[in-house]
């Protein structure tokens, strides 16, 4: 045969034996990881009042925000009036804070439930640089309310603020998310959880997201991390010492997706809820605001007058180690807020509110500062343009 | 006669290079010898033909029915109503009288595409048997060429993002071939640019069969012919 037949026999063969199906751009996507859980619990006595039945139950992967409560929430509170207001509207300060919601799927109680992940988080849940970042994630089970078929976040709910020169300023009255949270597989550092993991790169544990010192980093990609869990106090004092909280390491583990079924408990809205509740401001700096005019409407909320947070007279780490090892922050060794001598007005949310929050004003200063040198409003020269104004000035 | 040089070389004649303009020879002030000598051929050279103009093209030698030809090939991917294949062509074709040619071609071209989920990349391996009607004007050839053969297809697709969630095997990445039926009738253009080389033009529509249905593209080629 000659060269020209041979190829031709070739090139046919080829063609012959090329059978298969060209899928293109079709198909079936298959996922990135599923994620396997189970929901169990009775949810009937865990209704909230005025709710009789479940209308469509689902279990969402929220990706966790990197979030700095404020210093007010921890320093030791000067008076049981600012410690009510702690109370009512410092969330936990180790508790898992939402920054986005991913995939949702239906759920029965009771029955295993597979989620799918088709997209991998996106880089502002990631935390840390392109050669070593992590996002933690909380496997949350809710009641989609309003039909959406996914988890909508609630804001904390601040008091009203005051316009330029005293004058209204539209405040937009942030609304609660009607979803109801049933359960998380991660709620807080302070107790056992379950935390979907997605590492890239490295894994810098200095970078403190959520931390499980004396745990194994997290495997690549994504895992299934578990942690006992760390007391508040235990958290307060390694803080203090510049290290992370330890975890037991024999309630550390680390698996694959694949091979985990995620057990997550039915437990009270009140309780968990806060899964839900996003920040708009993540850094742990609070946000000051003018006072407005008229008295604004303080009903259901705590209300305080408590001097502005201070780290430079020594108070501050005094009382934090104080409300660290003792038992109860107000009866620490000292206060970490006396320092200073303006005083702000807090005030916390209502009870009904979803998301606690707290609204600091102060008669002179600016929205992130409130010892700026050239301040946004100082109303403390004219007493009375601030009629109401309950704190001394 | 012909001028014959030192190693008894015809000295074509280049009336334009006899006189040079003025100003290159003031630029090239310290001229060498033999750039004279050159300079003073051509010069003898000129008196023994008819001068010849800088511009005039070269001699066409293609007088064979042959024709190879080879070069870069864009067309729309096979199954495919979007992108760009790019890739390599050959061609060989025999002039069957004066307005019949007759040939074999074989092009690859591969292109990558992405959707929110996979990034495709084909690879369109076209093998032809050609039959084309051709006329000349001049230097120019224009041809009507049908082409039909198989179109080989190899097609691999990968998730996106699969890596970065620890993917691996079929998980992360399929692949397949297939063969379609396929063809292609273009316009074909050649200019004999000197000697036996031509440069080739084509370009036309193309026909492909997959699942039942006929697929239109196009497919376009710039080549260098040769025809000796």
């Amino acid at each position: 045969m000659s060269a020209g037949g041979r190829a031709a026999l070739a090139m046919g063969l080829l063609a012959l034996g090329a059978c298969g199906k060209l899928q293109n751009f079709g198909g079936p996507e298959p996922p990135l990881v599923s994620f396997h859980a189970r929901f169990d619990g009775d949810l009937a006595p865990l209704r909230p009042a005025g709710v009789t039945s479940e209308r469509s139950l689902r279990l969402a992967l929220v990706w966790g925000a990197q979030w700095l409560t404020e210093p007010f929430c921890v320093l030791p509170p000067e008076s049981s009036e600012v410690a009510a207001v702690i109370a009512a509207g410092c969330r936990d300060p180790f508790g898992f804070v939402p920054s986005r919601v991913d995939a949702s799927v239906a759920l029965l109680p009771g029955e295993p439930v597979t989620l799918p992940l088709l997209q991998l988080p996106t880089a502002d849940v990631l935390v840390g640089d392109v050669t070593a970042r992590v996002a933690y994630g909380s496997l949350v089970v809710f009641d989609d309310r309003d039909g959406s078929d996914t988890l909508e976040l609630s804001f904390p709910r601040r008091g009203p603020i005051g316009g330029p020169g005293g004058g209204p300023r539209v405040n937009p009255d942030v609304t609660d998310a009607s979803d109801i949270v049933y359960g998380a597989s991660f709620v807080t550092m302070t107790v056992p959880d379950q935390r979907v993991a997605y590492r890239e790169g490295g894994f810098n544990e200095n970078g403190a997201f959520y931390p499980r010192a004396g745990c194994p980093a997290p495997a690549p990609a994504f895992s299934i991390a578990a942690a006992g869990g760390f007391s508040a106090p235990a958290a307060l004092a390694a803080t203090l010492a510049g290290t992370l909280p330890a975890e037991d390491p024999a309630t550390c583990s680390d698996g694959a997706p694949d091979a985990i079924e995620v057990a997550i408990p039915a437990r009270a809205p009140a309780e968990v809820q806060e899964v839900s509740c996003d920040e708009r401001s993540v850094t742990g700096a609070p946000r000051y605001r003018e006072p407005p005019v008229e008295e604004p409407d303080f009903t259901d909320r705590k209300v305080a007058c408590a001097h502005l947070p201070s780290f430079d007279t020594g108070g501050g780490l005094g009382g934090l180690l104080g409300g660290a090892g003792g038992a109860g922050g107000a009866a620490g060794a000292g206060d970490g807020n006396a320092g200073a001598s303006q005083l702000q007005l807090v005030v916390s949310g209502r009870p009904t509110d979803r998301c606690k929050g707290v609204t600091h004003y102060v008669l002179r200063g600016c929205r992130e500062d409130q010892s700026c040198g050239l301040p946004d409003w100082d109303y403390t020269a004219d007493p009375t343009t601030i009629p109401w104004w309950p704190c001394p000035r | 006669m012909a001028k014959r040089d030192q190693d008894g070389a015809v000295i074509r004649p280049r009336a334009s290079n006899a006189r040079g303009p003025v100003g290159v020879r003031s630029r090239v002030r310290p001229v060498t010898v033999g750039l004279i000598v050159t300079l003073l051929g051509a010069g003898g050279a000129r008196a023994e033909g008819p001068p010849r103009t800088i511009d005039q093209l070269a001699p066409v030698s293609s007088r064979g029915p042959l024709l190879l030809d080879a070069g870069l090939s864009l067309a729309l991917p096979a199954t495919w109503q979007t992108g760009l294949s790019t890739g390599v062509e050959v061609g060989a074709a025999y002039a069957w009288g004066r307005a019949l040619v007759v040939g074999a071609r074989l092009s690859w071209a591969t292109a990558s595409e992405s959707s929110l989920a996979w990034m495709v990349t084909h690879q369109d391996l076209r093998p032809r048997l050609t039959a084309a009607l051709q006329r000349s004007a001049g230097r120019g050839v224009f041809a009507l060429r049908l082409g039909l053969g198989p179109t080989v297809v190899y097609e691999r697709r990968v998730r996106n993002q699969g890596e970065r969630a620890g993917l691996t095997g079929s998980d992360l990445a399929t692949s397949t071939w297939t063969t379609l039926p396929a063809g292609e009738l273009e316009g074909v253009v050649g200019v004999h640019v000197g000697g036996p080389w031509l440069l080739v033009l084509a370009g036309g529509p193309s026909l492909l069969l997959a699942d039942g249905a006929f697929h239109g593209g196009w497919a376009t080629q710039l080549a260098v012919g040769w025809q000796p």
